[in-house]
């Protein structure tokens, strides 16, 4: 809503002959890349000089456009239990960002490599409704990366060590059953911040999700295979006090700020995502945006990350609170 | 490979010899895990990388070509452009860099299977983006093709020193050479440029891309649990790595004719 009048660039018909010739002859790029960079992201917001004077002022100055400080997050707003065919979904708001999470599970096979693990697939799909860009094939290099990311945060080592979700829970009869977990996020409105908003998402539908209880037969008419008979009355609910939230701090000139909002995004230099889970310690990272850092400004980001997650982690539990508190009425 | 040799001359059930590699397999993960100076597979200690073999020039038609083998890892990579930008492409001031790598369908032990890699062309573009001078070919793109002829750990840091030489060989402006090095974390070990056997058995993993003249990280990515301490070790060891590795990159493009592999 609020992005819709700072749009005005995107209002030009894209056949005009480009302005940036002109551009580019009275101010050359200055040595750094980042200045080049900035200026092709700026024609998907489109921002004038001066917005992006403001906005990169702003940030300097610790006031930012739209009154926060530079550690601070948006309003943030949940509901659970919003689709009823799925076991477990969560919707997130963080001002004009709207992300879905959903859980389902369903029974399967496990692999041969790991017969005592269940399995589990994260999926992020960008809709066309949130951003005319996502249509088509448009969406896919952001959908790739918004998986990767999560995957990278969720799924742990590949021996299954600090794994947010336990894949040998899941199991029902080693070798024979187990319980596939599809997780699928859906970007509905989009104004920056993607990767927290649907790691936020996804903790939350999880909380939600109840996984029917089983019961198993073993006969020996049916080969060894067991018979699994699912209860439709019974649910176990999922551990996820291990599930990490995931902190992006965005690098906008010397200094870093959570939660911004795409018009921020595109005066990045660089992001780092880091996912920290409850105790505190770090289970995956992604740095995002082109513009190489200083391995101690990389340290340094990963411990602000960290004192903010506190907070994230009770501004989280209270909106999910309320949301209970809602559902509950 | 010796399970299945085992199995040719008596048949056993698939099923039976997988729980016999896997035992094996185990036994390997808990010395690696566990003990500070187990030699690892290939008889490299832990903070030993793989010989690293570099090459310019496999292939004639690209602007610029480089190969690397590290261990079983073989990976070429060619450059073509800067070229005009497609036609569909919107008017552009800077350079585009358009990265793409794909596996060979026999790379991997199971056949196919490399190409699960999608996500490898996006994180080679963000680790190359940050180096190549893009404002120096405003309107025209730079393709980077990477082709994982074999796999065998490693795979995307060789991808990412080997496009950086083979960008260099082509001529593209960059700010510095971009090598990087991959850590895997064993129980309380790290081992710097794991095998693929080593990657599947990770608790973690950590990779670096880095351009040592400037001293800036283009790229890290992290997955597994880890303390900042063991952060901190892990990114000075593949950053110690990584100079060393811009080194024989150095020479590689002073001598091209030299083929000596270090």
């Amino acid at each position: 809503l609020i992005s819709g009048d700072l749009n005005l660039d995107s209002t030009l018909p894209s056949k005009l002959p480009p302005p940036p010739v002109f551009r580019s002859s009275a101010a050359p790029p200055p040595q750094g890349s980042p200045a080049s960079r900035r200026a092709r992201d700026d024609t998907m917001v489109g921002l004038s000089e001066g917005e992006k004077h403001f906005i990169r002022g702003g940030i300097a100055q610790d006031l930012r456009a739209d009154g926060r400080r530079r550690l601070q997050f948006r309003a943030l707003t949940v509901e659970t239990g919003i689709i009823p065919q799925a076991n477990g979904s969560a919707r997130v708001r963080m001002g004009a960002t709207e992300v879905i999470a959903s859980v389902k599970a369903e029974l399967g096979k496990p692999t041969i490599l790991h017969p005592d693990k269940g399995k589990v697939s994260i999926y992020v799909d960008c809709s066309p409704t949130a951003a005319p860009m996502f249509e088509g094939r448009g969406s896919e290099e952001l959908s790739a990366e918004l998986s990767v990311g999560l995957q990278r945060c969720l799924l742990g080592g590949k021996s299954g060590a600090g794994a947010a979700i336990d894949l040998s829970s899941l199991i029902v009869v080693e070798g024979k059953a187990c319980w596939d977990l599809y997780i699928d996020g859906l970007v509905v409105s989009s104004d920056g911040n993607l990767l927290d908003a649907l790691a936020a998402a996804i903790k939350v539908a999880l909380s939600d999700t109840g996984i029917p209880k089983v019961n198993v037969s073993l006969n020996n008419e049916t080969d060894g295979e067991p018979e699994v008979d699912i209860s439709d009355e019974e649910f176990l609910q999922f551990d996820t006090s291990g599930v990490p939230v995931i902190i992006t701090l965005t690098k906008v000139g010397k200094h870093y700020i959570v939660d911004a909002t795409s018009e921020e995004e595109s005066q990045m230099s660089s992001a780092v995502s880091v996912s920290v889970n409850s105790h505190g310690q770090i289970c995956g990272l992604t740095k995002r945006g082109g513009a190489g850092l200083d391995p101690s400004v990389i340290f340094d980001m990963i411990s602000v990350a960290k004192n903010v997650s506190q907070r994230f982690y009770t501004l989280l539990e209270s909106a999910f609170a309320a949301a209970e508190a809602v559902a509950d009425e | 490979m010796s399970a299945a040799a085992a199995a040719a001359d008596t048949y056993s059930p698939a099923a039976e010899a997988g729980s016999k590699r896997r035992e094996r397999r185990e036994e390997l993960r808990r010395h690696l895990a566990e003990d500070a100076d187990w030699p690892r597979a290939d008889g490299r200690s832990l903070h030993d990388c793989r010989p690293a073999f570099m090459q310019t020039g496999p292939t004639t038609a690209a602007s610029g070509s480089a190969y690397a083998e590290f261990g079983k890892t073989k990976v070429i990579v060619s450059v073509f452009g800067p070229r005009e930008s497609k036609k569909a492409m919107l008017y552009s001031d800077t350079g585009r860099l358009n990265c793409s790598v794909s596996y060979t369908t026999f790379a991997t032990g199971i056949r196919g299977q490399g190409l699960e890699n999608k996500e490898y062309s996006g994180m080679l573009h963000k680790a190359l983006e940050g180096a190549v001078m893009l404002h120096t070919f405003p309107k025209t793109t730079v393709d980077v093709f990477a082709l994982v002829l074999e796999s065998g750990g490693s795979d995307l840091p060789i991808i990412i020193s080997c496009a950086s030489l083979a960008l260099a060989d082509a001529g593209i402006m960059m700010y510095d050479l971009v090598t990087s090095v991959s850590v895997s974390c064993l129980g309380k070990n790290v081992i710097i440029d794991p095998t693929s056997d080593e990657e599947a058995w990770q608790d973690g993993g950590l990779m670096v891309s880095y351009m040592p003249a400037r001293k800036e990280i283009t790229q890290l990515t992290l997955t597994g649990e880890w303390t900042d301490g063991k952060i901190t070790n892990a990114v000075e060891l593949c950053m110690d790595a990584c100079s060393k590795l811009c080194e024989i990159l150095r020479e590689r493009l002073k001598d091209p004719a030299s083929l000596a592999s270090e």
